[in-house]
């Protein structure tokens, strides 16, 4: 299998205007093509920290990150973008979907953002393909405000998958829904795992939807360990 | 260039997505910004207008730009030698102006003088009937007539006679009927073509169609074929040469005033030819002086002050919606801090989501100078029509000049990059982790 994501020995302190607080202390993470994995624990404990490092959002303090086998951990910005636009997918807590644009514009946001450029058509087959995939394209000219939570979740994650990542960042993506909408956006996510053979990482509080995953971490002082409690899907 | 082109679409595309979402606020940076370009393209308009009038009047009586003029002195001898130097180039023209007299015989003119008829420049040059005005080498001075003459029907105007068609250099305007053919044998009866002053006195007086000039042969009888606008103030008629020298002859042609030959700029090898003549008939190399008409740089010297001076207050306009964008554009950013942080996440470049805040500042002058062309172009369209018609004709077809637009679009595209400069900066700093920690 082919290795996405090799983090090793990564530390991140955060600097704010209270005193200096290492949230990621060595952290070790390798994450495989077609995997999926859950990184669990309390608030403040550094989830999205981690999941801004691994998108590269941040840049570590110390430690070393490959992906795939490239050694990125002091990449440039301008290097960095152009790696999240082709390769990286993101899901948010928060949809982040755009009110003033319809739902396939909202979705070929990710394809309009200066990383090459696709002609309309092209453009427009690849909005509606990733849209069926999450089964919105029957909403594609709809409005954010005039769909549900689900749905816009689903909406958002077509936004991630449309231009065939491979990997998945979603940083607590039920955290906004009700059980059994956010069980649906999970089955979602792990569909798109299986079917495109990409890798997830999952930041979530619930602990179902983490038992989904095909592995489940937990971050707590800074380290990130095997969660043995986790019922791990096999 | 693949990627350049990918950025400017795609800079432009959410640019006009996020004016679309924004009408308002659009329309509010485009209401601060409408009065200083709108005063940037009046300013140009005006002074391209100004400039333009100025230039038409200037052709009119020295000729078109870059036109070579030529001064000879009055010698006999130079009439034919020019004429004839002339007569197989179709790029150069020969001129004299006299004096001539139309109407009545014995009398003093309505415009003694030549006057214009509105006006009374008084031919006796106030030392009453019966005084003339005599110039030699040694200067002009008032010498008696003999027995006064009273005053009659006759008009007095200046004669041009011309080898060729002149309006190559100097466009002169038809008014109406037609203008002198030179293609045809030449009449006994000279044919002539009057200005509009001169027309304006015919029609005022009726006088008896006969011509006096001093140092005919006899009194002619002229045919006024045509009326044109050249620009002159003053009461003037053109004939043709060889109609004139049926008959005069060349010394008392060349004896009232100097021969003019008028080149157009390629036709500069005659400047040499003529020299060389003037020389081989023992006269100085000096004695003919060339002179290239610059009406154009004449003009824009004259209107360069006052045109700058138009446009700083004008860009002092502007700047107060240069202010205005700004505001607006500030403020928007603010609204959109997840919207450009949630971008950047998926992968847009930091360059871009500035390209984009000035791709909607820009496009916003652009929509801005549009509107203001279009109403400083039909608002010229309409004050064109309330022009009187004692107002030069340039201004009375007033034209909307291209270079007022482009001013106007030039203005708009820098006032929209100065206003969106500073929320552009600002949108390309904001952290991507705005939406991890929303």
């Amino acid at each position: 299998m082919t290795v996405l994501v090799q983090l090793s020995g990564i530390t991140k302190t955060l600097r704010g205007q209270e005193e200096p607080r290492e949230i990621l202390s060595g952290v070790d993470l390798t994450v495989q093509r077609g995997e999926s994995v859950a990184v669990v624990g309390r608030s403040g404990s550094g989830k999205s920290t981690l999941l801004s490092l691994v998108g590269m959002f941040d840049r570590a303090d110390s430690g070393r990150y490959l992906w795939r086998d490239q050694d990125v951990t002091r990449l440039s910005e301008r290097r960095a973008a152009k790696l999240r636009s082709a390769e990286f997918g993101f899901v948010f807590q928060r949809f982040f979907l755009l009110k003033h644009l319809t739902a396939a514009q909202n979705v070929a946001m990710a394809l309009v953002n200066g990383q090459g450029w696709l002609p309309r058509r092209k453009r427009r087959q690849k909005v509606i393909a990733a849209m069926e995939k999450v089964g919105v394209a029957h909403l594609a000219k709809q409005r954010p405000p005039r769909l549900s939570g689900g749905e816009q979740q689903r909406v958002a994650i077509a936004r991630a998958l449309v231009r065939e990542p491979k990997m998945l960042l979603a940083d607590e993506p039920t955290g906004a829904l009700d059980t059994e909408t956010g069980n649906m956006v999970i089955d979602v996510l792990h569909a798109a795992t299986v079917d495109e053979g990409c890798g997830l990482i999952l930041v979530t509080h619930d602990w179902d939807h983490a038992s989904r995953m095909g592995r489940v971490m937990r971050l707590s002082d800074g380290i990130l360990k095997p969660d043995f409690d986790g019922r791990a899907r096999p | 260039m693949i990627r350049f082109s990918g950025r400017l679409r795609s800079s432009l595309i959410v640019g006009l997505q996020g004016i679309r979402a924004r009408k308002l606020r659009t329309l509010l940076s485009m209401l601060s910004l409408f009065l200083g370009v709108l005063a940037v393209v009046v300013v140009q308009a005006g002074a391209e207008t100004a400039q333009r009038a100025a230039v038409d009047n200037i052709e009119l009586i020295e000729g078109k730009d870059g036109t070579l003029r030529l001064f000879m002195p009055s010698e006999p001898r130079i009439v034919p030698m020019a004429l004839e130097t002339a007569k197989l180039r179709p790029d150069a023209v020969v001129s004299t102006t006299t004096q001539a007299v139309i109407g009545e015989p014995g009398v003093v003119p309505v415009n003694p003088g030549g006057s214009p008829f509105d006006q009374n420049w008084g031919g006796d040059w106030g030392g009453g009937p019966g005084f003339r005005v005599q110039c030699d080498e040694s200067g002009c001075r008032k010498v008696e007539e003999g027995p006064q003459m009273p005053r009659g029907q006759a008009i007095e105007l200046m004669l041009t006679a011309l080898s060729a068609d002149i309006r190559q250099f100097k466009p002169f305007r038809p008014e109406a009927g037609q203008w002198l053919d030179f293609t045809s044998p030449p009449s006994l009866a000279p044919r002539i073509v009057l200005n509009r002053e001169a027309a304006k006195g015919f029609s005022k007086h009726r006088v008896p169609a006969e011509m006096r000039i001093d140092g005919a042969k006899a009194n002619m009888t002229p045919q006024i074929i045509g009326v044109i606008d050249d620009g002159q103030g003053q009461p003037t008629a053109y004939v043709r040469f060889d109609e004139l020298q049926n008959w005069m002859d060349a010394s008392a042609i060349a004896q009232r005033s100097g021969i003019e030959m008028m080149l157009s700029p390629q036709a500069s090898d005659l400047i040499t030819i003529m020299r060389s003549k003037l020389v081989g008939i023992g006269l100085p190399e000096d004695s003919l002086n060339a002179q290239p008409v610059r009406s154009m740089q004449q003009v824009e010297s004259q209107l360069a002050l006052i045109r700058w001076l138009f446009l700083g207050m004008a860009s002092l306009v502007l700047l107060i919606g240069v202010a205005g964008i700004l505001n607006v554009g500030l403020a928007t950013v603010g609204e959109r801090i997840e919207e450009f942080a949630l971008r950047r996440a998926v992968g847009t470049p930091r360059m871009l989501l500035a390209g984009i805040v000035l791709a909607e500042t820009m496009l916003t002058g652009l929509l801005t100078a549009g509107a203001a062309i279009g109403v400083a172009a039909v608002a010229l369209d309409q004050a064109g029509r309330f022009v009187p018609d004692s107002f030069p004709r340039t201004l009375q077809a007033l034209e909307f000049p291209w270079q007022a637009a482009v001013a106007g679009i030039i203005a708009g595209l820098v006032a929209g990059l100065l206003g969106g400069l500073i929320p552009a900066v600002r949108a390309a700093r904001i952290p991507i982790a705005t939406v991890m920690r929303a």
